[in-house]
């Protein structure tokens, strides 16, 4: 039968497939990440108790812990590892450049020092809503920056390299006055550097909606995008010979990766390294081609960033670790292991 | 205006400018449908520059490009691709594509549904890979093939574009001998089964240039010199006036014109 060799069919299959193992890891460490925290519940405890919510809605105090501390801030954690996955693999497919990640144009380095700004000046924390001057400054910050790379890496000829050296110096600006800032601001250096680290707690229903609804809308148009995607990575020029516009896609994609990233940060502060291994270990997995590799770095980035959360509350209660710093140690051995079995013909 | 007298490329008087660098000067030239043209000339003549302006990539500061009768330059991106493919030289360093999934981006011009080829464009890119030979490598990440592998594979993905005209530059650089036959051959083979299409090869390497091309154009310094039969364009006074060589030329024993070339002018005397 040709349909068994058919790369197409094949191509529906590895969909399939990605989504069906995808999908139940996701409910089960749903499930395992709303059991645990400094409280702990059975898995049939919770799981009890998540069906009195849905139905009554949350009424014992497990009911509430589980509705407003831990469904959101996983909810989260899933939120934030897509939105910076799909960043990353934008970023890594337009610039072609396999050490990119998502804080390339300067994004998290504005975002970083808007945020400590917010958090030191007076006149913002004592404002109306304290509690969302810090992400609504870290946004906009992360978009100023990479206004300030775009205008340079655009006057510069607006090639991929003018966006990266563009990106490194503002990124580079920013985080020089975010170094000034933390030495100047002794009483609140521990959570400026918390939020420079990033962190889920004090995620709330309200916050996460905010965040949640644009990042799976932008997600969602990068993922119709999935064949130009493919296209670009045969180069410019034989990208707008096959028919692509080049120039308006990228600059397009550049702006709306952008905005991810900077709605990703705002809230959680930022998140290293997920943005840099997901894209590579989809890659491996499921190969080169963004109709598989963009839904699979949407469910491994999810499924990453809320086990490294997982792990950054439980692994030393009741003291809370980094999440970054967890990302990155759960990263790099796993990441490790993928190069050297399939390093080999992954050649970039 | 350029006369369409069932030319497949015309152009008419073109110029083109790079801010103030004169590019291409005055140029006029044809192309039937089922020709193949060689297109010679030293470094930096404009033998790019040309080729972009057939497929659109540049536009010329005047005069018209004529491909299948159409302005190329009024066209959108979309029309230009399914007229005019390209064969690069160089092919960029991937992430992790195989063989045919850069054939099937081929297809990217006729693409009809939003995300999935149809098995149409599967069955037209399995067919150019069988007629490349490539079909045994059709799994094979790109990375790991020979040069000329690599160029049958980009060739295939020009092909299955279904062009009206086929743009190749330096097909052949990186190739030895054998290869850079082979990839001719092909390209010939290719001509014999679509009559009307027409190739355009711009290339340094006129022995092969003559030997299969029907016509050549020389190049020098953005203007075009002589376009002809290989026999009549390839000449010792030719090659000294453009590339400033000294040559022979001669015919081996099989009848084929050879260039050999002696020395450079520059160093004469």
């Amino acid at each position: 039968m040709e349909s068994s060799t058919s790369i197409i069919e094949k191509g529906k299959k590895r969909l399939q497939m990605v989504i069906l193992i995808g999908i139940p890891l996701l409910v089960l460490l749903f499930l395992i990440s709303i059991a645990f925290g400094p409280v702990r519940m059975t898995l049939d405890e919770t799981y009890h108790s998540l069906i009195n919510i849905i139905n009554y809605g949350p009424q014992t105090g497990h009911e509430r812990i589980i509705y407003y501390l831990r469904m959101p801030r996983v909810l989260a954690a899933f939120t934030i590892g897509i939105g910076l996955s799909i960043a990353g693999a934008v970023f890594q497919a337009i610039i072609r450049n396999p050490l990119v990640d998502p804080y390339i144009t300067g994004v998290s380095s504005g975002a970083g020092f808007a945020a400590a700004m917010a958090m030191t000046s007076g006149l913002i924390v004592a404002s109306v809503s304290a509690n969302y001057a810090v992400p609504v400054a870290a946004f906009i910050g992360g978009l100023v920056a990479f206004t300030f790379t775009f205008i340079i890496a655009e006057s510069s000829g607006g090639r991929a390299i003018n966006y990266v050296l563009g990106g490194v110096i503002v990124g580079m600006g920013f985080g020089s006055l975010t170094t000034i800032i933390l030495i100047m601001s002794d009483d609140r250096v521990q959570r400026i550097l918390l939020y420079l680290f990033g962190s889920f707690t004090g995620m709330t229903w309200a916050k996460l909606w905010i965040i949640l609804i644009p990042v799976l809308v932008l997600c969602f148009i990068v993922l119709l995008y999935a064949r130009e995607f493919n296209v670009i990575l045969l180069g410019d020029e034989q990208a707008r010979q096959l028919g692509l516009n080049v120039k308006r896609f990228k600059i397009s994609m550049l702006v709306l990766a952008s905005l991810l990233t900077s709605l990703c940060v705002s809230f959680v502060g930022i998140i290293g390294f997920v943005g840099l291994i997901v894209p590579h270990t989809a890659r491996m997995i499921v190969g080169g081609d963004h109709r598989l590799l963009l839904p699979a770095c949407m469910i491994i980035g999810a499924l990453v960033m809320a086990l490294a959360d997982l792990i950054a509350k439980m692994a030393y209660v009741p003291i809370e670790l980094p999440v970054g710093a967890i990302m990155t140690l759960i990263g790099v051995p796993f990441f490790a292991y993928l190069l050297i079995r399939r390093g080999k013909e992954y050649a970039t | 205006m350029p006369h369409d007298n069932g030319s497949m490329i015309s152009s008419n008087d073109l110029n083109l400018y790079y801010e103030d660098y004169h590019a291409l000067r005055d140029v006029f030239f044809d192309a039937k449908p089922g020709e193949l043209i060689g297109l010679i000339g030293p470094n930096g003549c404009g033998k790019s520059t040309l080729l972009r302006t057939i497929n659109g990539l540049l536009k010329p500061s005047t005069g018209v490009m004529l491909v299948d009768g159409k302005d190329v330059h009024k066209l959108n991106l979309s029309e230009i691709a399914k007229t005019c493919s390209n064969v690069p030289t160089e092919f960029p360093p991937d992430f992790n594509l195989n063989v045919i999934e850069v054939v099937m981006m081929g297809r990217y011009p006729h693409r009809k549904g939003l995300w999935w080829e149809t098995s149409d464009d599967e069955k037209i890119a399995r067919d150019a890979l069988q007629k490349f030979e490539i079909d045994h490598l059709a799994d094979r990440n790109i990375n790991r093939l020979s040069s000329g592998e690599r160029q049958r594979t980009l060739i295939a993905k020009a092909y299955v574009q279904e062009p009206r005209v086929m743009l190749v530059d330096e097909p052949t650089s990186h190739l030895d001998m054998r290869f850079k036959l082979e990839v001719m051959e092909y390209i010939r083979d290719l001509m014999e089964k679509e009559r009307d299409m027409t190739v355009v090869i711009a290339s340094h390497d006129i022995n092969l240039m003559v030997k299969y091309c029907d016509r050549i154009i020389l190049v020098k310094k953005g203007r075009i010199v002589g376009i002809g039969t290989p026999e009549e364009i390839v000449t010792e006074i030719n090659i000294a006036d453009v590339y400033g060589v000294e040559c022979s030329v001669f015919k081996d024993p099989t009848g084929e014109v050879i260039v050999h070339p002696r020395c450079s002018l520059r160093f004469k005397d």
